[in-house]
């Protein structure tokens, strides 16, 4: 089958909807969504808690409702989409190949296309655990699968490696579910998940969570019988001696997610260790033009809001680009990380709008601090930056538009 | 008259303040660290009655998913959290079931309801023998 779109977005997680939409909004008369799964939605169907949507709605969603509110506005829209269909090949031309069970193969001519694919979990091979391999070690987010679609319990007695939003989630979820939560351990000397995640489903439960520790073994033969855990020292070394055993039925791993962006790679888009997600430009165009990017596919964010907002930005302008309406314009200047930054998102500015700004610190420091723009000295002030919390700020376009040469993102104690 | 002290992390905002009070005969008689009122009613908020949302599962047939979510319609006291998971138990729901329909009324007494917290169609054919394929562990 053969297909022609104006815009097609690939990937109906909260991106990919809001991208969706949003790209109808715009004026994009054609518009295309492609979904793998046999429901729109992506990873917000698992996610059943509450706290999705505080920003963007000012209300308190949970995921599924958060996505039913998103494919309701998708409804009364024109927006084409295509279940159980899993995108096979994006070209540098924006010609997409696609597999379904119902349409067989199809080829879709795009004028322009918006990466939505978000992220997936670093798995146990990517942390080299050293241990036997048996049954019983799930990443969080399929055990959240497991247990809030399937409705199967992973274990009773849970060891959760890593202190990720996901991992602090299921934490809450398996002891409600009747299951004990004997620890969560984390290698970093800070937590990995959000504040509010800490409080309401460790403290609430009394599941401690141990930092600056490490799982250093697995033990077990068909099933995992428990786990070595040791301390780490400040290089993140194990401390010999520290190691204790805990018992254990079920190990989850909350380790860290990864911009799935095989199709971007395969288009051609250049992509950037900062974030392991595309080089994009305030507009959300990636290094091939017409190529847009949004959400988690091209960082990692903590927030649904923030994902929701890039896929309107890309949506909007890959509508724009669609139409014609898009210049080449200035050529773009870099943005780099300077002190304390770990990560930056967007990495260019294209002169074309005003810049979100996307910055995680690369340590904590719970002082009041500035967030310093070299050289335009723009300046933030906020009382601390903590690396499980990304800074979102703009800058608008006005004081952007003399800038010449690269600019470099600083986070310094006041 | 002992003094007890106890520590909040508030989570009204992202800020989270660190805030240590000290409690006599459960009166407050100092707070330190909020950095605004509100982390302060926070506080009186949490030693008077806990409340939060609950969202959990419930088992729900002749629909493409096992397993239906649901939640509280408003905060209710952290204590009675498991006392609610007991008493969705034994529910066993039959698609198809509308976004915010309850499911239980005034659950445990707290005055709050139960709802869906998605649509969920009927299906002709229930995947049920992916159920099959992986049978839950009893222990």
């Amino acid at each position: 089958m053969d297909v022609e779109a104006d815009v097609t977005v690939i990937g109906s997680g909260p991106a990919g909807l809001t991208a969706a939409v949003h790209a109808h909004e715009s004026g994009a008369k054609s518009v295309l969504l492609l979904e793998r799964e046999e429901e729109l939605g992506g990873i917000l169907k698992q996610c059943i808690h509450n706290g999705f949507g505080l920003e963007q709605f000012k209300k308190d969603y949970t995921g599924p409702e958060y996505a039913e509110r998103l494919i309701e506005e998708l409804e009364k829209t024109n927006v084409q989409y295509f279940l159980n269909t899993m995108v096979v090949s994006l070209s540098p031309d924006k010609t997409i190949t696609a597999v379904s069970p119902e349409k067989g193969i199809s080829h879709i001519k795009s004028r322009s296309v918006v990466l939505a694919m978000g992220c997936r979990e670093r798995p146990r091979s990517s942390i080299n655990i050293p241990g036997t391999r048996p049954a019983g070690i799930y990443t969080a987010g399929v055990a959240q699968r497991f247990v809030n679609i399937d409705g199967y319990l992973p274990g009773k007695q849970v060891v959760i490696l890593g202190s990720g939003d996901i991992g602090l989630i299921m934490a809450r979820r398996l002891t409600l579910e009747g299951a004990r939560v004997k620890g969560v351990y984390e290698i970093m000397d800070y937590p990995g998940g959000l504040k509010r995640n800490i409080v309401q489903c460790l403290n609430d439960f009394d599941i401690p969570l141990y930092l600056s520790h490490t799982v250093t073994e697995i033990q077990g033969k068909e099933r995992i019988e428990g786990v070595v855990v040791s301390k780490v020292d400040q290089k993140m070394n194990p401390i010999g001696g520290s190691e204790q055993f805990v018992p254990c039925d079920t190990l989850l791993l909350s380790v860290g997610l990864i911009p799935e962006n095989e199709l971007s790679k395969e288009a051609g888009v250049e992509l950037t260790p900062i974030t392991k997600g595309p080089v994009t430009t305030e507009t959300m165009e990636t290094r091939v033009p017409g190529i847009f990017s949004c959400g988690n596919v091209s960082t990692v964010f903590d927030l649904v809001d923030y994902v929701a907002e890039t896929g309107m930005i890309a949506a909007g302008n890959a509508a724009r680009f669609a139409a014609g309406d898009w210049k080449k314009g200035k050529n773009p200047v870099e943005i780099i990380p300077g002190e304390n930054v770990r990560m930056l998102f967007p990495q260019q500015y294209s002169f074309k709008d005003d810049l979100i700004l996307f910055v995680r610190s690369a340590k904590p420091i719970d002082k009041p601090v500035n967030i310093e723009l070299s050289p335009l000295g723009v300046r933030l002030k906020r009382l601390y930056a903590r690396p499980n919390e990304m800074i979102r700020f703009k800058v608008s376009r006005d004081k952007l538009k003399d800038v010449t040469g690269p600019v470099e993102v600083s986070i310094t104690e006041r | 008259m002992d003094v007890e002290k106890k520590h909040f992390t508030c989570v009204i905002c992202p800020i989270g303040c660190e805030i240590d009070v000290e409690l006599q005969n459960g009166n407050v008689v100092s707070m330190e660290g909020n950095k605004c009122e509100k982390g302060k009613e926070f506080v009186l908020q949490e030693l008077e009655e806990a409340m939060r949302i609950l969202t959990t599962t419930v088992p729900i047939k002749g629909a493409k998913w096992a397993m239906l979510p649901v939640r509280t319609d408003k905060p209710i006291p952290k204590r009675l959290l498991s006392k609610v998971i007991e008493q969705l138990a034994d529910i066993e729901l039959q698609a198809p079931v509308k976004m915010y329909h309850v499911i239980v009324k005034d659950v445990a007494g707290t005055d709050a309801n139960v709802v869906a917290t998605r649509n969920m169609k009927k299906v002709n054919h229930p995947k049920d023998a992916k159920k099959d394929l992986i049978s839950r562990k009893e222990g």
